[in-house]
C-alpha cells in the first residue's frame, strides 16, 4: 500500500527531494571550493608584508593593504598593531604611512623564528614568521690572547676575539677551566656585570679572580690561587654561546696551555731588545720584550717619536705570541735619533705594569717609588 | 614725535631680543632637543626636575635627558607589575631569554619607575613603569646634553693605530650636590674610576682613586672597582659611601673626591665575602634612618643609620673566619634575590625580585621592612 500525500507517492518526492538535495550540495560545494580557491590566490599574491632588513636582522616591515586606506592617517598608530602570534600585547614601535603601504618598525629587531599577526581595529590582517637563520651562518671564535701555551700561575686577563657581535651577559656559563683534562675549576674569573665587552660586543676581557691571584688575600688563602705551576689547562669555550641573532658558535674551542712560575716582576724595557730599520726604507721597527706582554695594552701604549720630538706616524702590529711588536711607518725612515715611548700601564700577563708589580705588599716603603707615566729608549737609523 | 620713534625703535629692538632669547634651543641646563646616540644603557640615576641620568658604557658616554616627567607626587601609588620579564618580551615582541633589565630608577618627582632594557642583539631601551602599566620613553628628538667620559690621559696620544682595545663599563651612578658620580672599570686596569661630573656638563670633570681597606682580604687594596654607592650625610658632612665586590661598606668624605686625589676610604662594616653588593638606598622610619642593601649571593641587608654614624672606627685587621662579618651590626631581611632596589619614596622602595616560584615581579615595599 502506497502512502499518499497530497494525491503524491511519499517514496517518489523523497526520491526528487535526494537528488535535488545532492545537486544542490555539489553546486554549494564548487561555489565554495572556487571562492576558497580565489581566496587562497588572493592571500598568497597579497599577505602584503615585506620584511626589511639590516645586518641580517628584522628591523622593520612593510604592510600593504587597501583597508589602510579606510584608516584615518592620524589615528593609524591606535588602529594598527603588530603583535606576537598569540599575544595581546602590541609591539612597541613606530608607524609610518605612504599611501596603502604602512611601515612599521619594532623598538628592537623581530626574533628569528617567532611568528606575528598584523592586526587592524579588531581583525586580523595577517601574519608572518621571521626565518631562522640558516645553519652554517655561524659566529667563530677567531682567537684567544695570551696565544702562548706557557702562562705564568699569576695570569690575570683572558681575551676572546669573536668574528660577529655575541650575546652579553652570560659568558661564565659558556667558558670553562679545566685543569689536567678532568676537573672544571669553579669560581676562576671575576663575575662581572656588566661584562668587558667592546663596543660592537666582539671582544671580551675575562679577569681571572684577583682576589685569588693577590699573595695573603683571603680568597687566596681559602681558595688557592686559580692556577698552579706544573698543570696543565684548558680553556674551553662552548659551541652553545650565542651570537646577538641567537646562532651559536661553528664549533667548541679549547686552548691547552701549561701554567709556569709566577711572574711578580715589572716588564723592564731596559732589556729589551730593539733591531732598529735602515734609513730610506719602510722596513719595521723591531721590538723584542724578552717575555710575553698584554696584548690589548701593547696595541696603544708604544709610541715612536722623532728627533724633534714629533710622534712618528706608522702602525703597530704585535707578533710573536706577543713577545714582539713591529713598527711599520707610513713613510721612509730618515736617518737620525728615535725614541720608542712606552706607557707606563703597559703591563705583562700577570697585571704588572712598568710602575708596580700587580701583587705588592703595600706596607714595605721601598716599593713606594713615583710612578712614571712613560719610559723611553732612544735608538738610531743609519 | 621722533622721541615717539626712538621708544617704538628701542622697544622693538627688545622685542627682536626676546624673541631670540626665547628662540634659544638651550634650556636652563644646557639641553638641547636632538636624539642622543645611545649604543648602551648601563645605569640610570635621576638629577634634578626629572632630568634623568643615562650612563651609556659602550660609548664611554653619560646623557642628560629631559623626561619632561616632573609634575610632583607626593603620594605615590603602588608600583606592582608581575612577570615584569614576559610583559616587557611581549612589549618588545620577543622571548624573555632575549632580555635583560640593566637598570631600574625612580623618578623622585612623579614616582615613575624607569627601566633600562638591553635586547640579545645590544639594542638598548628605556621603559617607563606607571602602576602595572610599561610605555617606551622615546629617545628621539629629546631635550639632551652629553659628556664623554675622559680615560687615561696618555690615551689621547693616538698614532694613527685605529680603534683603542679598550673597553669601559659604568658599575653605578648617583646625583648629589650638584653632581652626577659615576663609577666604572676597564679592562686595561684592575681599579675603580671614580668621577664626579658637576651638572650641567661642562667639561669639567673630577676623577679620583679611592683606597680601602678591604678586611676580607687582610691589606690594604686601592684597586678594588666599586659595585654600588649612595651618598648620605653624617653630622653635617657628606659622604659616598660605598660597597665593593666581597663586600665591604666604605665611607669617602665627598669634600675629598677631587681631580687626581688619592682618598683613604673608612671601612665601616664586612658584610661577608663570596657575595657582591647590587644596590643601596637609604630610607626613612620617624627619626629613624636605614640603608637598604640588595646581594648577589645574599639577602636584602637593613643598616641601622645611627649605627653608621656612631661607629667611629675602621677595620683595619682581617675577618679571619672565612664568610663573617664585622664592624656595623644589620640585619638580613626575608627578602631574597633581590636584583634591583631603587627609593620610592622615604620609607619605601621599589624592588625587582625573582620570586622562589621563578617569577620575576617589581612591587614595592611596605614599612614593615624598616
Amino acid at each position: 500500500m502506497a502512502i499518499l500525500i497530497f494525491g503524491h507517492p511519499v517514496s517518489g518526492i523523497y526520491k526528487n527531494f535526494q537528488s535535488g538535495q545532492i545537486r544542490l550540495y555539489a553546486t554549494y560545494s564548487l561555489i565554495f571550493f572556487v571562492c576558497g580557491l580565489f581566496v587562497a590566490c588572493h592571500q598568497a599574491e597579497d599577505t602584503g608584508i615585506k620584511i626589511q632588513w639590516a645586518d641580517k636582522r628584522a628591523t622593520g616591515i612593510s604592510i600593504a593593504s587597501p583597508l589602510l586606506k579606510t584608516v584615518p592617517a592620524d589615528s593609524l598608530n591606535q588602529l594598527l598593531s603588530v603583535r606576537l602570534a598569540g599575544k595581546e600585547t602590541a609591539i612597541a614601535g613606530t608607524i609610518s604611512l605612504t599611501g596603502d603601504v604602512a611601515i612599521f618598525e619594532p623598538l628592537i629587531p623581530f626574533t628569528r623564528g617567532l611568528r606575528y599577526d598584523v592586526w587592524l581595529r579588531n581583525q586580523r590582517l595577517s601574519e608572518m614568521t621571521i626565518p631562522t637563520l640558516s645553519s652554517g651562518d655561524n659566529p667563530k671564535l677567531l682567537a684567544i690572547y695570551p696565544s702562548q701555551d706557557s702562562l705564568p700561575d699569576n695570569l690575570l686577563k683572558i681575551y676572546l676575539h669573536f668574528s660577529r657581535p655575541m650575546r652579553e651577559g652570560q659568558s661564565l656559563n659558556y667558558v670553562s677551566l679545566i685543569k689536567n683534562k678532568a676537573d672544571t675549576l669553579p669560581g676562576v674569573f671575576l663575575d662581572l656585570q656588566p661584562e668587558l665587552w667592546n663596543a660592537d660586543r666582539t671582544i671580551l676581557t675575562l679577569w681571572l679572580d684577583p682576589g685569588r691571584i693577590k699573595r695573603d688575600l683571603l680568597p687566596n688563602k681559602r681558595l688557592g690561587a686559580p692556577l698552579q705551576a706544573g698543570s696543565q689547562y684548558q680553556l674551553v669555550v662552548s659551541s652553545a654561546w650565542p651570537d646577538q641573532q641567537g646562532a651559536t658558535l661553528a664549533k667548541p674551542t679549547t686552548k691547552s696551555f701549561l701554567a709556569v712560575q709566577r711572574d711578580s716582576l715589572s716588564p723592564a724595557p731596559a732589556q729589551w731588545a730593539l733591531a732598529p730599520p735602515a734609513s730610506g726604507s719602510v722596513q719595521p721597527l723591531e721590538v723584542a720584550f724578552g717575555e710575553a706582554l698584554d696584548y690589548s695594552l701593547l696595541a696603544e701604549t708604544l709610541h715612536v717619536f722623532n728627533e724633534t720630538g714629533k710622534p712618528v706616524s706608522g702602525s703597530w702590529q704585535i707578533g710573536d705570541n706577543e713577545k714582539l711588536s713591529l713598527f711599520k711607518p707610513d713613510a721612509a725612515w730618515q736617518k737620525g735619533q728615535y725614541r720608542l715611548r712606552i706607557e707606563g700601564r703597559l703591563e705583562d700577563l700577570a697585571g704588572n705594569n712598568l710602575n708596580r708589580p700587580f701583587d705588592r705588599d703595600i706596607t714595605r716603603k721601598e716599593l713606594q717609588k713615583k710612578s712614571r707615566s712613560f719610559v723611553e729608549l732612544a735608538f738610531s737609523v743609519y | 614725535m621722533k622721541r615717539i620713534y626712538s621708544v617704538l625703535a628701542v622697544g622693538f629692538a627688545g622685542l627682536l631680543l626676546l624673541a631670540t632669547t626665547t628662540r634659544s634651543p638651550k634650556n636652563q641646563y644646557g639641553l638641547v632637543i636632538g636624539t642622543p646616540a645611545i649604543k648602551s644603557i648601563n645605569a640610570l640615576t635621576f638629577g634634578p626636575d626629572g632630568i634623568l641620568f643615562i650612563g651609556d658604557g659602550k660609548s664611554a658616554t653619560v646623557f642628560a635627558i629631559d623626561t619632561k616627567d616632573a609634575s610632583a607626587v607626593e603620594k605615590p601609588g603602588q608600583v606592582d607589575v608581575k612577570n615584569i620579564d614576559q610583559k616587557i618580551a611581549a612589549l618588545l615582541g620577543t622571548e624573555v631569554k632575549n632580555i635583560t633589565i640593566q637598570d631600574i630608577a625612580v623618578n623622585p618627582k612623579s614616582k615613575n619607575v624607569y627601566c633600562a632594557v638591553q635586547h640579545s642583539d645590544g639594542t638598548p631601551v628605556l621603559l617607563k613603569v606607571e602602576g602595572d602599566k610599561l610605555t617606551p620613553v622615546s629617545l628621539k628628538e629629546v631635550p639632551f646634553s652629553t659628556l664623554a667620559l675622559t680615560n687615561a690621559p696618555a690615551e689621547d696620544a693616538k698614532d694613527g693605530r685605529g680603534e683603542s682595545l679598550r673597553i669601559a663599563s659604568i658599575s653605578d651612578m648617583g646625583f648629589a650636590d650638584g653632581k652626577l658620580l659615576v663609577s666604572g672599570l676597564s679592562n686595561q686596569e684592575f681599579g675603580s674610576t671614580f668621577r664626579s661630573i658637576p651638572f650641567p656638563f661642562t667639561s669639567a670633570q673630577d676623577q679620583a682613586s679611592l683606597e680601602i681597606y678591604h678586611a676580607a682580604h687582610g691589606r690594604y687594596e686601592t684597586m678594588a672597582p666599586i659595585k654600588t654607592f649612595t651618598t648620605t650625610e653624617i653630622k653635617g658632612k657628606k659622604y659616598l659611601l660605598a660597597s665593593y665586590t666581597c663586600t665591604p661598606l666604605v665611607l669617602f668624605p665627598l669634600d675629598e673626591l677631587k681631580a687626581g686625589s688619592h682618598v683613604k676610604g673608612r671601612t665601616v662594616a664586612e658584610m661577608g665575602s663570596g657575595n657582591q653588593p647590587l644596590d643601596m638606598v637609604i630610607l626613612k622610619k620617624g627619626s629613624d634612618s636605614f640603608l637598604m642593601m640588595a646581594n648577589s649571593s645574599r639577602p636584602v641587608f637593613k643598616v641601622k643609620y645611627k649605627n653608621i654614624e656612631a661607629y667611629q672606627g675602621s677595620l683595619t685587621t682581617p675577618v679571619e673566619e672565612n664568610f663573617a662579618t664585622a664592624g656595623v651590626d644589620f640585619v638580613s631581611l626575608p627578602l631574597t634575590n633581590v636584583i634591583q632596589l631603587d627609593k620610592l619614596d622615604d620609607s619605601r622602595m621599589v624592588l625587582l625580585q625573582r620570586r622562589s616560584n621563578g617569577n620575576l615581579d617589581l612591587w614595592t615595599s611596605s614599612e614593615r621592612y624598616l
